[in-house]
């Protein structure tokens, strides 16, 4: 079974930055600095985290200290869980 | 290119004017914008940093200096790359200044396109974001530049003297590429006499002081955003700046915590701030304007705007690259009774409506072509005379926007020239279709277009994306279509798709969406 982390690494990989070679960042790479995501792209992940990890997602909590990277965003699936 | 015959005899392109008398004096662009500021007043905030218009000024007087080492000529072509910051205004200044001309650059275009950019407007030198040159510097290579950065917080005043030589008003400030599709690039020439027309008017009808604090979401590099920052230096007033609006909870956030008393936005950044943000339920108690413009923002997102911060007064306003920014803006008070329009034209401005067929101006009701005349439009395309002479016509703007008017001659627009679908011999707005769709509660976004059909000429195709991924909901959008549309209105097809083809400004592309409707 994949893991939190490689779940999120193959979905950007394939909806977000379109890489056929993977998910070319480290996970702590902050999507904002190397415009990986754009307001439109993390309503996406958002979309595909609630629906994914079965969780709720708040509008207050779609900030970059939850969602700046691949960790940032493990950990705060974690603390949904 | 035969323009409409009624416009024929219009007065000759305005070359070698004197200054409009709400102008005082002839001066230069970057004088004219600075010398309304008190030293100590607050310039630009970021996240990071706070620089008073003291400091900014001699960040201005540094650049200025750079430049006059360069020994660059009047008119020659200095690019700027980077996102929002103090350095970014500053280096636009100081080129104009000394009498270059500024080519502001995209931040979100590839290498590639940086380049070919820079080699259309024939660039000399560029001042460039120390983070982004750093990225792109082997796909560049070798150019003459200077990096922005925070360094320049420290450094002193070099002299802010006016060059030698004669000072044209009418001379090219800035080259501004368009949000166009187009794979060529097209830059708008933009001279003095443009900015400073179009920033006095909008300094007036917005009645900016040294009091307001603007959040800037919108990169400088783009009209709406160049015209925020001439503005507020020009009253003197703050520009709070936020370089991303991916977390747009950051943004309100940083809104808060600077009081700021503006915002501005083009319609998707309105559709995400009221369908996916706090932003509807937040207080914001100092927000007092709202600009609205970049595009139609549909009637239902409208509406809520306009009621989710009833102490914020919602300008609703229309431009163009070509006008320098602004054309024409709806007084908030008539929001409601003149609601969906996009007002009169602003200051200084005369706008038409006019026929295809003749170039006379329509009747109340009848749709035809918006025109434009004023100190704000460009005398037309850098390097570009076929384009230009299809596009400006003695000193005229042909917007390729179609619109009505009502008795009062507010104006309302009704699509682009080319957005318009041809259907079964009618011609249909992409407009309605999109409002109606977008009243659908689950459809957060909505673009009709044409697709070639040998039956119906062009057939409408509806691309529409949903709150949530279900995609099942093709029938229920096409039957709230057909009972809430005429029926040559009605879409042959409702596609369900996850995200739009969108340019650098946040417009949907529709000819993109025309060629994935094809396939």
């Amino acid at each position: 079974m994949q893991t939190i982390e490689e779940t999120l690494r193959t979905f950007i990989a394939e909806n977000i930055i379109f890489s056929s070679d993977g998910f070319p960042y480290t996970d702590e790479t902050s999507f904002l600095e190397n415009g990986i995501v754009d307001s439109t792209t993390v309503l996406e992940l958002v979309l595909f985290i609630e629906q994914q990890f079965s969780i709720s997602i708040k509008d207050s909590e779609v900030i970059p200290e939850n969602f700046d990277s691949i960790s940032c965003l493990a950990k705060f699936i974690k603390s949904k869980a | 290119m035969t323009r409409y015959p009624a416009w024929r005899n219009l007065s000759s392109p305005k070359l070698n004017l004197p200054a409009p008398d709400y102008l005082a004096e002839i001066m230069n662009t970057a004088d004219y914008l600075l010398n309304s500021a008190n030293d100590d007043a607050l310039a630009i905030i970021t996240k990071d940093v706070q620089v008073s218009y003291g400091v900014f000024k001699r960040i201005c007087s540094w650049l200025f200096n750079e430049l006059k080492n360069q020994k660059l000529e009047p008119g020659d072509r200095v690019a700027v790359w980077g996102f929002n910051s103090p350095y970014w205004a500053a280096a636009y200044l100081a080129i104009m200044k000394i009498g270059a001309v500024a080519v502001p650059i995209s931040t979100l275009l590839p290498a590639d396109d940086i380049k070919r950019n820079m080699v259309f407007a024939g660039c000399k030198f560029l001042f460039a974001d120390r983070f982004l040159y750093a990225k792109h510097q082997g796909q560049l290579g070798e150019f003459p530049h200077f990096i922005l950065d925070n360094q320049l917080l420290n450094v002193g005043d070099c002299g802010w003297d006016t060059p030698d030589g004669e000072f044209d008003i009418d001379n090219n400030a800035a080259l501004m590429f368009t949000s166009g599709t187009t794979s060529s690039p097209r830059a708008v020439r933009i001279t003095h006499r443009n900015i400073q027309a179009n920033t006095q008017s909008i300094v007036k009808y917005l009645e900016l002081n040294s009091d307001e604090r603007m959040m800037v979401i919108l990169p400088f590099f783009y009209c709406y955003g160049a015209s925020l920052l001439h503005t507020h230096l020009r009253a003197g007033a703050t520009l709070v700046i936020s370089n991303s609006f991916a977390y747009p909870e950051t943004v309100l956030n940083l809104m808060e915590k600077t009081n700021c008393t503006g915002f501005a936005g083009v319609p998707s950044t309105f559709q995400t701030l009221l369908r996916n943000s706090t932003f509807p339920t937040r207080t914001l108690p100092h927000l007092r304007k709202v600009q609205q413009a970049g595009g139609k923002l549909h009637d239902s997102l409208l509406r809520e705007l306009v009621n989710s911060h009833p102490n914020a007064q919602v300008y609703v306003m229309y431009g163009q690259t070509e006008a320098t920014a602004r054309l024409s803006y709806l007084p908030p008070e008539l929001i409601n009774s003149k609601f969906g329009s996009v007002g009169k034209g602003i200051p200084g401005v005369t706008l038409s409506i006019v026929r295809e067929e003749d170039g006379e101006c329509v009747c109340a009701g009848e749709i035809g072509e918006i025109i434009a005349r004023g100190d704000n439009i460009s005398p037309g395309y850098f390097g570009d005379l076929e384009a230009t002479q299809e596009k400006f016509s003695h000193g005229i703007l042909y917007t390729g926007d179609m619109a009505t008017v009502d008795e009062d001659g507010f104006i309302y627009i009704v699509d682009r020239k080319s957005d318009f679908i041809k259907s079964y011999g009618h011609r249909v707005s992409s407009y309605e279709i999109e409002s109606c769709v977008l009243q659908i509660p689950y459809v957060v976004a909505a673009a009709a277009v044409g697709v070639p059909d040998e039956n119906a000429g062009e057939m409408i195709k509806v691309f529409v994306i949903l709150r949530d991924k279900s995609t099942n909901k093709v029938d229920d959008v096409m039957d709230y279509c057909h009972s809430h549309l005429a029926r040559y209105m009605w879409p042959q097809e409702i596609v369900i798709t996850k995200s739009f083809p969108m340019n650098a400004h946040g417009k949907v592309i529709k000819s993109e969406l025309r060629k994935i409707g094809m396939h």
